[in-house]
């Protein structure tokens, strides 16, 4: 077990920087997951850490001891690829005791970590077959098993259940975090899903284009977001955004949303005039109260809850190309959408009443898109 | 329904048979004629099976000529062309595969349009320098030559292999504290088997059925003489003894049957299954 540090560490590709100033303090035990779209330098970050990729500057260090110069096998961590890579010539029980076989361990000693870890993965009636022989979930699982019984210091996962089927990983996502809680290991989780991230850490590490945008724990990411990128990509579904002027007439700060006033905090008095980007979550909008009249596009109905699309209106969308998501993850600039929990029946095309609570409302830069408190 | 599967199932079958019929007929030929007596070679019509088997004909040829030596020579050139082929070229693989330089695409191409050159254009060059070298009438030509023709054909043989093995496997082993190298040869080699026991085979048949390499750089040395030139060395001036031809090329046969049935366990494909998802 053991404290994680990147200190001002860089990677580069020829003239491409896949990661820059990368900083962070993970605490001895804590699950940190590593989050964000495709090419953000998660798995990079995660690699260098592994020391299967070397840094361009900077420094690592896994309990203390500078690792930045040290092989993958020296740094006494281990890893879960996300295609498991489990040696296909070996049975279960070699591929969990191979990484205590090459650190010279006994035989004995070998045999009753692998079968202890078996025991706790369930993955004892499988342990004389060889991985073409398992499903998938008993291959994540010998996975899972080559890294505990290691005893390492930290264990690293990039993207482990991204080849599960949906079931198998809400089910395997709890038990990895059960596991983490029962070890007490330091460990760090790659993802592009925001949804694992927010279940399974302790912290998050929300990262684009090889930038770390906001460290923090999941309430802390998804109650005040340091810019625009995190807050639409936190959440699910994500941020509305519109954008429209601050203003301030006889003490009352506000801004519009279709004609209509926005109350604001009074904190934003001193920015008076200026337009800036305003975000609710769909779970913050209040439905059937207040003086913000909208028309429903849609209604998708998921039983307990229904989401409810409606237009932004016109002049106060936000571009894809200035709302810097990629494309995965690209939104329709045009609607907003409500998460409702009522008894109401909505209707395509109803006419509502609805509310955006003070409270609530995150307002950004329109320029730096930077959060303004 | 049925009747068009039954059909489907008699057109393969038919088709399977047909080419096994033609692929084993020289074989069968052979062994007519080795067993077959001297009289019925040339009878009309042909005898598809000999009247009374002759097979004195193999001791004869072991006794009245030095088929040993000949076995020997072809033996020590094909087991030491494998051993070299393979081992540069599971290296010099293993590195177009994995490591990214610039120029590797173009130099993988590049090693494959050596594989392109005839024999026969490159022999002349090949015998200037080894009699430069000194090394004409000594089998280290024949296993030179053999080897430089060989060697890019089997690099990409187990590159296209390599290129199948995901890198994850790899660097699992370096997290579980293997060195690079071990890597190879603990991970990636064993899983390789199928493309090893693919390239070993090819690398085997082509020098064994040398003649062009023998016949230009050990002519002259009759106790370096390789089977096939051997064979080619029964053929007389006025009468051949076809027996004696016939026998011999099915004894140079075998040990090519051999190596195949010891390689095939080895040939299935799909070593890597299980690895992944």
């Amino acid at each position: 077990m053991a404290t994680i540090e990147f200190n001002q560490v860089g990677k580069s590709y020829g003239s491409v920087e896949a990661i820059k100033d990368f900083n962070l303090f993970i605490e001895d035990g804590e699950f940190c997951v590593f989050v964000g779209p495709s090419g953000c330098g998660k798995s990079t970050a995660l690699k260098m850490l592994a020391g299967l990729e070397e840094t361009t500057n900077g420094s690592i260090r896994i309990g203390g001891k500078d690792v930045t110069d040290l092989g993958p096998g020296k740094r006494d961590i281990a890893m879960v690829f996300q295609n498991y890579a489990l040696y296909p010539h070996y049975s279960v029980r070699k591929n969990m005791g191979f990484g205590l076989k090459m650190r010279g361990y006994p035989a004995a000693e070998i045999n009753e970590r692998v079968e202890e870890a078996a025991k706790i993965l369930e993955l004892t009636p499988y342990l004389d077959r060889r991985p073409r022989a398992l499903s998938g979930g008993q291959r994540q699982r010998v996975a899972l098993g080559r890294a505990i019984v290691r005893e390492p210091a930290a264990f690293l996962m990039d993207e482990p259940l991204s080849n599960l089927d949906a079931k198998l990983r809400v089910h395997t996502r709890s038990e990895i975090v059960k596991l983490q809680r029962r070890l007490g290991v330091t460990s760090v989780y790659v993802t592009h899903d925001q949804v694992e991230a927010l279940t399974m850490a302790d912290k998050i590490v929300v990262m684009k284009l090889g930038v770390i945008q906001q460290v923090g724990s999941a309430d802390e990411l998804f109650e005040n977001p340091c810019n625009l990128f995190v807050a639409g990509f936190i959440g699910s579904p994500g941020m509305n955004f519109f954008r429209g002027a601050i203003q301030n007439t006889d003490g009352r700060v506000f801004t519009t949303f279709g004609g209509a006033q926005v109350p604001l905090p009074d904190s934003l008095a001193a920015r008076a005039g200026k337009e800036a980007i305003f975000g609710i979550r769909p779970e913050h909008i209040v439905m059937g109260q207040g003086n913000l009249q909208t028309e429903l596009s849609l209604v998708e109905s998921l039983g307990t809850e229904k989401i409810l699309h409606f237009q932004v209106p016109a002049g106060q969308t936000i571009d894809n190309s200035e709302f810097e998501m990629d494309d995965e993850e690209d939104r329709d600039a045009e609607s907003m959408r409500a998460r409702i929990i009522d008894d109401h029946k909505y209707q395509n095309g109803e006419t509502v009443n609805m509310d955006f609570p003070k409270s609530k409302i995150h307002v950004f830069d329109i320029e730096t898109h930077a959060a303004i408190k | 329904m049925k009747l068009s599967k039954f059909f489907g199932r008699f057109s393969l079958y038919a088709t399977v048979i047909t080419l096994c019929a033609v692929l084993l007929f020289p074989v069968y030929w052979m062994i007519l004629t080795a067993l077959s007596p001297a009289s019925e070679l040339r009878a009309y019509p042909p005898n598809f099976l000999p009247s009374a088997p002759q097979w004195s004909v193999f001791t004869e040829l072991l006794a009245n000529h030095p088929f040993d030596v000949w076995f020997l020579n072809s033996l020590k050139i094909a087991v030491v062309v494998m051993i070299i082929s393979l081992t540069v070229s599971v290296l010099a693989a293993y590195a177009l595969s994995r490591f990214r330089m610039r120029g590797a695409q173009s130099m993988g191409l590049f090693i494959l349009t050596a594989k392109m050159l005839p024999g026969t254009l490159i022999i002349i060059p090949f015998f200037v320098i080894f009699r430069s070298a000194g090394l004409i009438g000594s089998l280290w030509s024949v296993i030179i030559a053999q080897a430089t023709m060989i060697i890019p054909f089997t690099t990409w043989m187990l590159k296209g292999y390599f290129d199948t093995i995901p890198n994850e496997l790899e660097q699992a082993a370096l997290v579980d504290g293997c060195s690079p190298i071990g890597s190879i040869f603990r991970i990636i080699l064993p899983i390789s088997a199928p493309g090893l026991a693919a390239t070993s085979l090819y690398s085997f048949v082509i020098s064994w059925s040398d003649f062009l390499f023998a016949r230009t750089f050990v002519v002259t040395s009759d106790s370096l003489w390789t089977l096939n030139l051997g064979i080619s060395s029964l053929k007389g001036e006025f009468v051949t003894d076809w027996n004696i031809v016939m026998a011999a090329s099915l004894m140079t046969s075998i040990p090519i049957i051999i190596v195949f049935l010891f390689l095939e366990r080895y040939m299935v494909g799909g070593l890597a299954a299980g690895s992944e998802k």
